[in-house]
């Protein structure tokens, strides 16, 4: 028997912004898991999951969004994967709703017009890297060790929450993130703001609550020495990185702190071209600090 | 209002209010004995004229409409902190949630309420869509908010590096959404969906 070319297979939801402003973050988990050998196809005609809007405005609405994607999903072969942090959590939450409760799931069944499946499990690509294919297996895989690059792991709100839903890892102390790039050699640091919020639905509405947020974390992961953030979601990735600038002018601090989505790193470590990882859209601009520890 | 004294009686505790938040949240207040970690977690807690454990109190009190007035409840960014850490599983972002949706559907939008036209344009997007579409997102929320071309500062910015997409995603599966958001009026007009 020939054995199969990928022996990890996935169904995939990128999710909106991995469509668009964060193209990058698609970009370098397609390389990433192709280098790897890992199989993701995506499923055909997802819709926006209604991330935290939704159900800000309407929890039906939410419940139903995401059942549609899951109904969408279950015709494709393969756990699912996701990569956005706020459509993991909706994704996983609304499996937990409808499992729990009858008359929510009539409602919704109504509302897509069909059955709604939450059989199959929903994983973050962090759950992925770390439990699927193995800490071991990547370090293994590694050509380029980040070794020397000091990384503040940021999580963010919605990786780890909600609590009564059973996530990737521990609610209030998590380590996944630090775990993984590890094993890609980096240095992690310790530091206070990891699992706080950046005010990400405030991106729109109130800019003023993203600086005051946002730039509590850019300062806390300065003050612990790191020399670049980490994360694993968007909307953290949009006002860290791309209002850095606007929160540099309004605190008067100096930060210079480039933020990569998880897969740039691994994927870089792993050894994809730097020329795919989307580097050259990133607004603080990252290759001066990867040129310094010998990573290009 | 903040200062003044509260007087309980049957007459200014409106305990029907608190039990359709309960509802609605799928959360006791009752739960609640103010310990205040809610609030010790909350990042909006400096915005916030009331802090999470004081909604929930005034809400044992049925005093919806402080509950209501000001800004709190529109500072709130469900980020779960709240939810997470309350030692009584009092699902305070879901109150919030829940707390949102009954003030809009009484009062309507407000310059408070700024986030919820936000979403709601976000939603729009979906129905339209299928998918967000970032530019249209920021553009149409920066008429209407009157914030004129405030934030579309950035917009040339992240363009020309490919960032905001001048042209939407398609779904092919339109109509079906449509249908989502159809068949869920219809369930609430039938009052068979909160
Ligand atoms: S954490 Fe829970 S019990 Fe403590 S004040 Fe907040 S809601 Fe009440
Ligand atoms: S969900 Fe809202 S109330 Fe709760 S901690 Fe976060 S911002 Fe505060």
């Amino acid at each position: 028997m020939t054995p199969a070319k990928n022996l990890l297979t996935y169904s995939y939801y990128p999710g909106c912004s991995l469509h668009a402003s964060a193209k990058e973050y698609d970009e370098s988990t397609r390389g990433l898991f192709k280098a790897l050998g890992i199989g993701l196809k995506e499923v055909p005609d997802w819709l926006c999951c209604g991330a935290t809007p939704a159900h800000n405005v309407d929890e039906l609405l939410s419940l139903s969004l995401c059942a549609k994607n899951l109904s969408l999903a279950d015709g494709v072969e393969g756990d699912l994967a996701v990569a956005c942090a706020a459509c993991f959590s909706r994704l996983k939450v609304t499996q937990h709703h409808l499992a729990d409760s009858d008359a929510k799931r009539k409602q919704v069944e109504y509302a897509i017009d069909g059955k709604v499946s939450f059989d199959k499990p929903v994983k973050h690509l962090l759950e992925i890297l770390a439990k699927d294919f193995g800490l071991d297996k990547l370090a293994a895989t590694v050509q380029k060790p980040l070794s020397g690059l000091k990384v503040a792991c940021y999580y963010g709100c919605l990786l780890t929450r909600p609590p009564e839903v059973p996530q990737l890892d521990c609610v209030e102390a998590p380590t996944i993130m630090e775990r993984v790039v590890g094993a890609a050699g980096a240095d992690t640091v310790a530091w206070s703001h990891r699992l706080e919020c950046c005010g990400a639905n405030f991106t729109l509405s109130r800019p003023g609550v993203v600086l005051k947020l946002s730039g509590e974390i850019l300062a806390s992961a300065k003050a612990a020495g790191a020399d670049c953030l980490m994360v694993a979601c968007p909307l953290c990735h949009g006002n860290l990185d791309i209002r850095q600038k606007e929160i540099e002018e309004a605190t008067g601090n100096r930060f210079g702190m480039p933020v990569f989505y998880m897969t740039q790193l691994l994927a870089l470590a792993v050894g994809v071209a730097p020329g795919k990882l989307g580097f050259d859209s990133m607004i603080v601009n990252p290759l001066p600090l990867l040129r310094e520890k010998n990573l290009l | 209002m903040k200062h003044t004294k509260m007087t309980l009686s049957t007459e200014t505790m409106n305990l029907g209010f608190v039990r359709k938040v309960e509802a609605l949240s799928g959360s006791s207040v009752r739960r609640c004995f103010q310990c205040g970690k809610c609030s010790a977690g909350c990042p909006m807690r400096s915005f916030m004229e009331h802090p999470p454990n004081r909604i929930v109190r005034l809400l044992q009190l049925g005093q919806y409409e402080r509950v209501l007035a000001g800004r709190s409840i529109w500072y709130c960014a469900s980020c779960e902190t709240c939810t997470t850490r309350c030692p009584n599983k009092v699902d305070l972002a879901a109150i919030m949630d829940a707390l949102r949706k009954l003030s809009w559907d009484a009062q309507g939008p407000s310059k408070e309420s700024y986030v919820q036209l936000a979403n709601r344009l976000f939603l729009d997007n979906i129905r339209t869509y299928g998918r967000q579409y970032e530019m249209r997102l920021a553009a149409v929320f920066n008429v209407k908010s009157g914030q004129f071309l405030k934030d579309l500062m950035l917009g040339p910015k992240l363009i020309t590096r490919g960032k905001l997409k001048m042209f939407h995603q398609k779904n092919r599966n339109l109509a079906e959404i449509e249908q989502i958001f159809k068949r869920i009026e219809e369930l609430r007009k039938k009052g068979e969906a909160p």
